[in-house]
């Protein structure tokens, strides 16, 4: 380990480190897992500044509790409940969440989306567009739970097996879940296909 | 856009076998089925289509510029430091107490216990005056009707007494005499 450089550590190591009040260590894991922490949030709250705070307190709680991880999950596993229970409590909170368009981000780097439209046509971004939305509702308008599976799932590539770690549930709920968002998102998107 | 009208689905028995086969899960002996079915299942395989066309473009993730990143990771590992600084103010106010807290800490507990003790013997002393303070005066005069009934005691044995005393100088003259 002492040849090792930090960022090649694993989870597992970075974690022992914390856990024995190296506490530095735990910057790498926020490096590793800041976009994926980021992303969830989003999807979740549609809003970058709510997903920034909400992914930021994850890591926060994440080290405060450092100590209690026994290492029965992954890091990440551990993690992303964490997360995904910070999102879900603000969804709760908020009830209904202000729908942030993902192209608004999109905006604010005015050459990134003059760089993406002069690759399609205006129909077709139009198209997009609605279909995004449309997504975007249907998730939305989804249980909190089917939500939790679909993005764990298809956002962020999870296995099921991790997905029903995180959501503390079987594998098989998870499937179940699973096949009722993709069937809800697939018949809101069919006009689109 | 002519499905839009007759949303078609897919067999029933496969339709969750065809999600979880789409993302690559599922058993091999499950995917096996779901791949012989949808050889001869036009619906299935539309439906199979129709997943492949649709979630990918939901799962690209936001493209946000490299500036927002490290502008995040800067924050957070500050907060990080923030709150790693606060732990060990606590931890820095505490362990160079830990040789000597214990005896310190008995010591100071037992002279408050006994500082107390004297305290709360004194306010059950006033207490206990004050307490003789607040007898009805009604009990009061009962009381010190009891001490003249005490004398009148004394008053009642002065005979005996009396004849005491008189046997015994009668003696005295006896002896005299």
């Amino acid at each position: 380990m002492d040849d090792q450089k930090p960022q090649e550590l694993r989870d597992e190591e970075l974690v022992a480190l914390c856990q024995q009040g190296q506490g530095e260590y735990f910057d790498i894991l926020v490096r590793k897992y800041m976009e994926k922490a980021f992303h969830i949030a989003f999807n979740f709250t549609r809003d970058k500044e709510e997903a920034k705070d909400l992914s930021q307190d994850a890591f926060l709680r994440a080290f405060s509790r450092i100590k209690q991880f026994d290492g029965r999950s992954t890091f990440y596993t551990w993690f992303y409940r964490l997360v995904v229970n910070l999102c879900l409590d603000y969804t709760r909170r908020k009830g209904r969440v202000r729908w942030q368009s993902l192209d608004a981000i999109v905006e604010e780097n005015p050459e990134r989306a003059e760089l993406a439209d002069s690759r399609r046509a205006p129909e077709q971004l139009a198209m997009a567009g609605e279909a995004k939305h449309r997504a975007e509702s249907t998730l939305k308008s989804m249980p909190d739970k089917q939500r939790t599976a679909f993005l764990l799932r298809n956002h962020q590539g999870l296995p099921i097996a991790d997905i029903a770690k995180v959501m503390k549930t079987t594998e098989a709920t998870v499937r179940v879940y699973l096949h009722r968002a993709v069937a809800a998102l697939r018949q809101s998107l069919l006009e689109f296909v | 856009m002519e499905r839009k009208q007759t949303l078609e689905t897919a067999c029933r028995d496969f339709e969750e076998d065809l999600v979880l086969y789409y993302y690559g899960d599922g058993s091999e002996g499950e995917r096996g089925r779901v791949e012989v079915h949808i050889r001869t299942c036009a619906r299935c395989q539309r439906f199979l289509d129709d997943l492949r066309r649709l979630l990918p473009q939901m799962a690209q993730p936001e493209s946000l510029p490299q500036s927002f990143w490290d502008g995040y990771y800067r924050e957070t590992v500050a907060k990080l430091a923030a709150q790693r600084e606060r732990s060990s103010w606590w931890r820095n106010l505490l362990t160079p107490m830990r040789a000597w807290a214990v005896p310190v800490f008995a010591s100071a507990a037992v002279a408050v216990l006994a500082v107390g003790l004297l305290i709360g013997k004194g306010g059950w002393n006033a207490q206990s005056v004050g307490r003789r303070g607040n007898i009805p005066q009604e009990i009061l005069t009962d009381a010190s009707q009891l001490e003249f009934f005490s004398s009148m005691d004394v008053i009642e044995l002065l005979p005996t007494l009396e004849a005491l005393d008189g046997g015994k100088t009668e003696s005295s003259a006896g002896r005299n005499g």
